[in-house]
């Protein structure tokens, strides 16, 4: 048999027929688990929800386009009955999705870069700037930081202004949002590092560098892309707790009441007297979608944990 | 490769100083089996026993002519969910009293899972489904797990491989060491510490030391531990698991010497599962090669290691470097053991072995008996002379497993917690 | 547990107290509203009165190292500058009167929750499946992906509207005055029945799922089958071998868990109207009183570090292994 020639379409197709089974092998273990598929549906249904509202419900009710009596408990034309001020509480509940997963997304786009980028310089560079790296982050995690987003939040709102938006957010959203990022990238961090580490002392990280690739080339090509395999699942489960979190602050008073998140509208519940007087529909529609929500993205993380990375204990 | 002393050759004096006499064993403990006695057994609790050591009365139903363990047939299958694994499959063997036998295997030729089926500690999704394991003349295999307690380190107690992850990290080692002797022996705390610290002394360590915690002694001094903890209850058979694949060959060296010491003082019967042919041929009298779950051959030391009959004995015994021999390349056996899920009808070791014949493919080989050598092999049939063979017979078709075996479809076992059902 | 174990983790945890303060000094420099305003609270004050008290209240001198020593010098002494929602009163004060309720709320809930977590966790643990083990495992799923407040909104509106059982604000009867001590102590248990619940149960099913995987961990170890090899029955295993290695990380865990703890207690309080700290941490939020705000956040921080510390100190006496 001749030797096969090393072009660099071969190279190309044979690394491509590699991954292709490789996400064939990841499809195959992650259907098994039958926790991360109940996952996956709940997150398909809130995402639909998420992305056309208008066509389930129609337009955001507001206190003038308010459409039923106050407090009302459910009946036919209102089927999760109204808030205080005679809206729909099922046309609020479906519209909160997006507001809610938006904000839960993008905060944890914040928090996943900054953690991303600690960790790799952290445990790449190593030295005096890891060790400083690392105290902060070891910092932030003992820290409670629920009550430093507590005085953060106002900071912020009176330093940016609450009125104006971006991208179709409000500026209060937009508070929270980096007030999540900034308080909880620092899990992220230790985990990213830790990985890098391992990685660092891989034969083509060397390679890399005897070719002549800089710090910062190594660092974005080659760690990168392996890091970024590793930490799907601990991303899944930060957007878990970056909608809890938000649903806190929300219920706090930091929400918005003209884009109203699940946690906004549990604000406004309680505020009216809801729970007092017995409303349980204005409180329960919102809660048991951040129950299921929070639920799916913790059952998904822990199957694509489960899968992602294996963990062989041989004891014998 | 001595020949050992008989057993029945141990002057009983010599055994006496070394057991404490303060230590009465407790008064119906020893006479009653268990929960139910549903055998019908009315043998009452005679006189200690003439053979081997025991300071006190055999259990109620035990046999006092019967041999110390006869296993027969022993099965045990592990169900996973993607099939059930065929771990032992008709396994059979004698341990007379005062013996040290030797069970010898590649990894996954089912000799720890012998020895766990022998004390009923399988995991949760192993199961003995066939076969009986006679104590004394008492099925081991048939008692509920309540009753299989009672016989639990009194009658046979067993070594762990790696002692660092058998003793409790939080415990100090004379108390873990007392536990069985306070709780299974009936006596008083103090009492049971006492004669911890003296179980100490009789594997090398000193007293003193039995207060540290394990993380706190080097490796040979846990599996010394270990060896004198197995020995509290004064059983009648202990199992030594690989006792000495954790440790470097100087202390090795020390636990088999030990071992022999124990066995010499105390008339112990021992049963050794080890890969390492060298130490079963320094320290036991008999040894059985596993192979795939099955015995391949049997028989005393001397005449196994000598005259190997199984071509897998021959493989073994030649895949061990003899540091006086000439130089010469070490033999490899092409492929790799069977996949116990589905395991090859007739011989298992048929598709690596260089003799295979027809036959061999086809029909499990029957189990016959030479020279006092047990084999399963169709190169020794019944009636046959029985001599070894050692160059393939002409009708020898040879082995079809490949040097290197080709990808399996099926889906891997991911992690070996998926054997244990964990 | 070694000697130099335990000044580590001392030192470790003086050295966060620290930047905590130092992060709180940072904090007060971005205060919205300059302190000097906020002391006089009069418009149209003159330059003079203003000058006057900023050089009073040190603010002329420069940032680092001057105001930040005086600060932290002030800090020590246990003055947390004065609150501006009362006017004049110290936040110390405010924060003093506030701590006794939080205190009891989640003492107790902590209490409850580690007893009764740990123990039925410990029994999943050991007895794999069955209904106690499914039906515990789903709750305690659901309970973990909710929202302390949720959870109190829910038994508030069970319990406390729909069957009347307690009441559901505050933490006695407003305006009530009571024949004995033992009245005032039922009307206060009476009180504190539903936050108590709201509290335990999330911490309950956090802590069993934790302690039955602890378990079950701990079930599968080598020493564990040695234990069961000499014939020891299994609740003495289970006592004696497997629950003192699986409360090992649990504490670990317990201990971690203090800092999250926080944002359920704050919420927690808010629903019922118990008058702690949380509900002064929000007081504090709509009505902008930053020195509370910030008191509140050294205070809860620096005694999540120190418990922290205890737990430490608790995981070294329990696992001996824990040295150098």
């Amino acid at each position: 048999m001749t030797a096969p020639t090393l072009t660099a379409d071969r190279l190309r197709s044979e690394r491509l027929r590699l991954r292709l089974r490789g996400w064939r092998d990841f499809a195959r273990r992650f259907s098994r688990r039958r926790e991360g598929i109940v996952g996956a549906a709940i997150i398909a249904f809130f995402a639909v929800l998420a992305v056309v509202p208008e066509l389930i419900v129609g337009p955001l009710e507001t206190a003038t386009t308010a459409s039923g009596t106050r407090l009302a408990a459910p009946d036919l034309t209102h089927v999760l009955g109204t808030d205080e001020l005679g809206r729909d509480v099922l046309n609020l509940t479906v519209h909160g999705a997006r507001i809610s997963m938006v904000i839960g997304l993008l905060a944890t786009l914040v928090t996943v870069s900054i953690g991303v980028f600690i960790g790799i310089v952290a445990g790449y560079i190593g030295g005096w700037i890891d060790t400083v790296l690392m105290r902060i982050t070891d910092f932030f995690l003992v820290l409670p930081t629920f009550v430093l987003a507590l005085i953060l939040a106002p900071i912020l709102r009176e330093i940016i202004g609450t009125s104006s938006t971006i991208a179709g957010i409000r500026m209060t959203l937009i508070v929270i949002i980096i007030v999540i990022g900034v308080t909880s990238w620092a899990s992220t961090a230790r985990i990213v590092r830790s990985q890098t580490l391992s990685i660092k002392e891989r034969a083509f990280v060397d390679r890399a560098r005897v070719i002549g690739g800089g710090s910062g080339h190594i660092m974005t090509h080659h760690v990168l892309p392996n890091v970024v395999g590793l930490i799907v699942a601990n991303t899944v489960l930060t957007f878990a707790g970056a909608i809890l979190t938000e649903t806190t602050l929300s219920f706090i008073g930091l929400g918005d009441p003209f884009q109203p998140s699940w946690g906004q509208l549990l604000d406004a519940a309680r505020s009216s007297g809801a729970p007092g007087l017995g409303a349980w529909w204005y409180f329960m529609p919102p809660g048991v979608c951040i129950v299921l929500i929070v639920l799916a993205f913790t059952l998904v993380g822990g199957a694509l944990d489960d899968v992602l990375n294996p963990r062989l204990r041989a004891r014998r | 490769m001595s020949e050992r002393i008989p057993p029945s050759q141990v002057p009983p004096a010599a055994r006496e100083d070394l057991l404490a006499d303060d230590l009465a064993p407790a008064a119906d403990d020893l006479t009653t089996d268990g929960d139910a006695v549903t055998d019908g057994d009315t043998a009452t609790a005679g006189p200690p026993h003439a053979v081997g050591r025991r300071q006190w009365p055999l259990p109620k139903l035990a046999d006092p002519d019967a041999p110390l363990l006869l296993v027969d047939n022993l099965t045990t299958y592990f169900s996973l969910e993607k099939g059930t694994v065929h771990a032992v499959d008709g396994v059979s063997f004698r341990l007379d009293h005062g013996e040290a036998l030797g069970i010898a295997g590649e990894s996954g030729c089912g000799k720890t899972t012998t020895a766990l089926s022998l004390v009923q500690l399988l995991p949760r999704n192993a199961r003995i489904v066939d076969g009986s394991m006679k104590l004394m003349g008492i099925d081991l295999a048939q008692k509920t797990e309540n009753q299989m307690r009672r016989y639990r380190w009194r009658e046979i107690s067993i070594v762990f491989q790696g002692a660092m992850n058998a003793l409790n990290p939080v415990r100090r080692v004379v108390d873990q060491l007392a536990e069985p002797i306070e709780h299974r022996l009936d006596q008083s705390p103090k009492a049971a510490r006492k004669r911890a610290g003296e179980l100490l002394e009789l594997v090398g360590i000193p007293k003193r030391r039995g207060r540290a915690y394990p993380h706190e002694l080097s490796g040979g001094m846990r599996q010394r531990a270990m060896i004198a903890m197995a020995l509290a209850c004064d059983p009648a058979i202990v199992i030594g698991d690989e006792p000495t694949t954790a440790l470097d060959v100087m202390v090795q060296a020390q636990i088999l010497e030990l071992l022999e010491r124990l066995r010499r003082e105390l008339g112990l019967s021992l049963i050794l599962i080890t890969h390492d042919l060298s130490v079963i041929a320094e320290t036991c009298d008999r040894v059985m090669i596993m192979y795939a779950g099955r015995v391949a051959e049997e028989g005393t030391v001397a005449e196994v290691f000598r005259n190997p009959r199984h071509p897998y004995t021959q493989k073994l015994l030649s895949a061990f470097p003899n540091i006086r021999a000439d130089r010469r390349t070490l033999e490899v056996i092409p492929g790799s053991p069977p996949d116990l899920r589905e395991p090859p009808p007739g011989c298992r070791f048929a598709p690596r072995c260089t003799f295979a014949m027809e036959v061999c493919s086809r029909e499990v080989p029957p189990e016959t008996t030479f020279a006092g050598v047990r084999v399963a092999c169709h190169l020794y049939p019944e009636g046959g002379d029985g001599m070894p063979v050692t160059t393939p017979p002409p009708n020898a078709i040879g082995a079809t497993a490949p040097l290197v075996p080709p990808p399996s479809d099926a889906p891997p076992l991911e992690s070996i917690d998926e054997v244990r059902g964990a | 547990m070694g000697s130099y174990y335990l000044s580590r983790r001392l030192v470790q945890a003086i050295v966060t107290i620290a930047m905590i303060v130092a992060l709180n000094f940072v904090l007060f420099r971005l205060m919205p509203g300059s302190p000097e305003r906020a002391t006089i609270r009069i418009p149209g004050v003159s330059a003079e009165v203003y000058q006057q008290t900023r050089a009073r209240l040190g603010l002329d001198k420069a940032i680092f190292p001057d105001q930040f020593v005086a600060y932290i010098g002030t800090t020590l002494q246990g003055d947390l500058g004065y609150s501006y929602k009362y006017r004049g009163q110290p936040v110390s004060e405010v924060i003093g009167s506030r701590v006794w309720p939080t205190l009891i709320l989640f003492g107790l809930g902590e209490l409850v929750a580690i007893v009764a977590g740990l123990a039925l966790g410990a029994y999943t643990g050991w007895r794999r499946g069955g209904p106690v083990d499914y039906a515990g495992n789903g709750l305690s799923l659901i309970l973990y992906s909710m929202p302390y407040f949720l959870l109190g909104m829910i038994l508030l509106v069970i319990f406390g509207v729909g069957l009347g059982w307690f009441p559901v604000s505050g933490m006695f009867n407003v305006g009530a005055s009571y024949a004995s001590f033992t009245d005032q102590l039922f009307d206060f248990a009476r009180h504190l029945a539903l936050p108590l619940a709201t509290v335990s149960l999330g911490l309950i099913g956090q802590y069993s799922i934790l302690m039955r995987s602890s378990i079950i961990e701990t079930l599968g170890e080598d020493y564990v089958t040695t234990a069961r090899a000499k014939g020891l029955t299994e609740s003495h295993v289970l006592r004696n071998h497997a629950i003192p290695n699986a409360l090992l990380p649990t504490v670990s865990l317990i201990a971690i868990n203090l800092g999250y703890l926080i944002a359920g207690a704050i919420t927690a309080e808010v629903v019922f109207n118990w008058p702690g700290l949380g509900t002064l941490a929000v007081e504090a939020l709509t009505s902008r009183d930053y020195p509370v705000l910030q008191g509140i956040f050294l205070f809860l921080s620096v005694a999540v570090v120190l418990a922290n510390l205890a737990a430490d100190l608790i995981y070294g006496l329990l696992d001996p292994r824990v040295q150098a």
